[in-house]
């Protein structure tokens, strides 16, 4: 499903430049469960930027589903964003104003697509908030905002859903229920692909890319 | 509709800011509303009293036309005078119906300690003149009767049948009728009748002015040709030359509130440019956010521009809603900076100019949305993950 040949990235930062990725070759495939984890600094975040068609390599070629996206314009990656792939944030970035069920049927408004709610209550449904659908984010406690981030991303059904740190803003038991949403997720046939700091969590994923100074280490 | 409450949620994040941005416009969306809405009521209202007059035109010494205009409407007062001979002159004239001589002078008051203005007229032309007075008590009857303008009056505590005496002048007269108000200059005057006037200002013959009425409204022109080539130091005024002085006067008074109004909602569109700008740099992450998971740049455009017209067209209703409950307000002070002001009320609510102020409310949104909507468009998805 996603190709990558020899991507670098580097970026200045004030006069120096930062060589994110150095020549990174990666396969992913459909269905599949990867965590890619490292210290900071490491380029695993850049990794999913350019996975997420958030931000172009410097160097090297991507496919997405046999698609050259490396050189495509913005509004061809928006449309890629849009359709193919659901993200979850570290910070949830849920929008306050909005409810839960409003929050998780944003995507499909930029989708210019009729919103379906018995969809939209499924999705809430899957990550287990139902009870919570006409609650505002500020009623919600970090766990739950998470798991509307984590409806919001499966929307528009994507083929992949790429989540950076979603543990990174929750304790030890909110981290395990969402590791065990997103594996079920996977056994449902999403392809998840999940940034993280955390070994332990990493290591329980069906494969695991380290990264250091920005070259994929064994 | 998704889209509406995000701006609209948008807007409800900072209260403060965004309130300060809607009383901005609001206010000058209220200056616009109230001038047109003003200019619209005065032009009304002065052709439906210059249609009330009952004459056809004004015959005055030569001089300022806006002293004419002051004078056939409420009786200002003009330091010269026409001689009756004119009078005779004018009666004798093929196509008159009537004239009748006014004389508006003013009038020390010793025992008050105040001027007095006095208009005189003959009593049975005057309720031609203003057909649409109401007067409690009687009309005049004789030379020692005289109607109060119900201010005049107040001021005086003075009731039908009281007397009002001016040693001065040796004269005192016995109140007939009180002018119910009118809102109008009209209120503030003494009507007596226009020998009694003539005889107290020792112009046993004198007048200000002539107000003549024509029987065949289509000979006008060639009757006041007539007169003017005729009877020579007078100036003749009709009703249509007295709206346009007027009006001209209303316009230049229209066109400097406008230019203050333009000024203010100016100065408003910058500062609702600005609350959505400074909205726009701390909402990165989450504009980033919206791009990351599929908005398109038209619709951050879209946004960010929704709250701008949400912003104005609240501000604009607020506007509008307040120059509607303040219009009485704004009224007196309509009288108080104008020369002249039409009778009863000029501040009628019109829906055309309501909608027009609510447009132009909305236009400016546009006009100052565009910059931080463009600017909100060029966020970067990348912008919000990297924090």
């Amino acid at each position: 499903m996603i190709e990558l040949r020899g991507i670098e990235k580097s970026y200045r930062r004030g006069s120096e430049e930062v060589h994110a990725l150095r020549g990174i070759d990666l396969d992913i495939g459909k269905g599949e469960f990867l965590s890619i984890v490292g210290p900071s600094g490491s380029g695993k975040s850049s990794l999913l930027h350019i996975l997420g068609c958030l931000d172009r390599p410097t160097k090297g070629t991507m496919k997405f589903d046999d698609l050259n996206v490396e050189h495509m314009p913005g509004a061809g990656l928006d449309e890629i964003r849009r359709r193919k792939i659901g993200f979850v944030f570290q910070q949830f970035y849920l929008m306050t104003g909005l409810s839960v069920f409003d929050n998780v049927a944003l995507p499909g408004v930029f989708s210019k697509e009729k919103i379906d709610a018995e969809k939209i209550a499924a999705l809430i449904e899957t990550v287990g908030i139902l009870n919570r659908m006409s609650h505002f984010p500020n009623q919600l406690s970090g766990g739950e905002m998470q798991r509307v981030a984590i409806a919001r991303a499966l929307a528009n059904s994507p083929e992949i859903v790429l989540a950076d740190e979603p543990t990174g803003n929750l304790d030890t038991e909110n981290s395990e229920r969402i590791f065990e949403l997103l594996r079920s997720l996977h056994l449902k046939g999403y392809t998840i692909v999940m940034v993280t700091h955390n070994n332990d969590l990493a290591c329980r994923a069906d494969r695991t890319i380290r990264l250091k100074d920005g070259l994929q280490v064994v | 509709m998704v889209f509406l409450r995000l701006a609209f949620q948008n807007l409800n994040r900072h209260k403060t800011r965004s309130v300060l941005a809607l009383f901005g416009i609001a206010t000058s969306v209220a200056v616009l509303f109230s001038i047109l809405s003003f200019n619209k009521g005065f032009e009304k209202g002065l052709a439906k009293e210059l249609e009330r007059t009952g004459i056809h035109f004004m015959v005055v010494p030569s001089g300022c036309p806006h002293e004419v205009a002051s004078l056939v409407l409420h009786g200002s007062i003009i330091p010269k005078f026409l001689d009756l001979a004119v009078m005779d002159k004018i009666k004798a004239f093929e196509g008159i119906e009537f004239g009748s001589p006014i004389l508006v002078a003013q009038l020390t008051n010793p025992e008050q300690k105040r001027v007095d203005l006095v208009y005189g007229i003959e009593m049975a032309k005057m309720m031609q003149i203003k057909p649409h007075w109401n007067i409690e008590g009687t009309v005049p009857k004789d030379d020692r009767e005289i109607i109060l303008g119900s201010e005049m009056a107040g001021h005086q505590g003075l009731k039908v049948g009281d007397t009002i005496t001016y040693p001065n002048v040796n004269a005192s007269f016995r109140v007939a009728g009180i002018l119910n108000k009118t809102g109008s200059q009209d209120d503030a005057f003494i009507y007596m009748p226009i020998k009694a006037a003539q005889t107290i200002f020792k112009k046993p013959s004198g007048a200000t002015a002539i107000g003549v009425k024509v029987t065949d409204p289509a000979l006008l022109t060639k009757i006041t040709d007539g007169l003017a080539e005729q009877v020579p130091g007078i100036q003749i005024v009709t009703m249509n030359q007295v709206m346009s002085s007027i009006s001209t006067l209303a316009a230049s008074a229209k066109v400097l509130g406008l230019s203050i109004a333009i000024i203010a909602i100016i100065v408003s569109a910058v500062g609702v440019m600005n609350a959505m700008l400074m909205a726009v740099f701390e909402r990165t992450q989450e504009i980033g956010m919206m791009r990351a998971i599929g908005a398109a740049r038209s619709d951050i455009f879209r946004i960010i521009l929704m709250e701008g017209m949400l912003l104005t067209m609240t501000g604009g209703l607020a506007g509008i809603l307040v120059s509607v409950v303040g219009s009485d307000l704004i009224g007196l002070f309509v009288r108080r900076i104008m020369p002249y002001a039409p009778a009863g009320s000029m501040g009628h609510f019109d829906p055309g100019i309501a909608g027009a102020s609510l447009i132009f409310a909305v236009l400016v949104g546009i006009c100052s949305g565009i910059y931080p909507a463009w600017k909100a468009s060029r966020i970067q998805p990348i912008e919000a993950i990297r924090g």
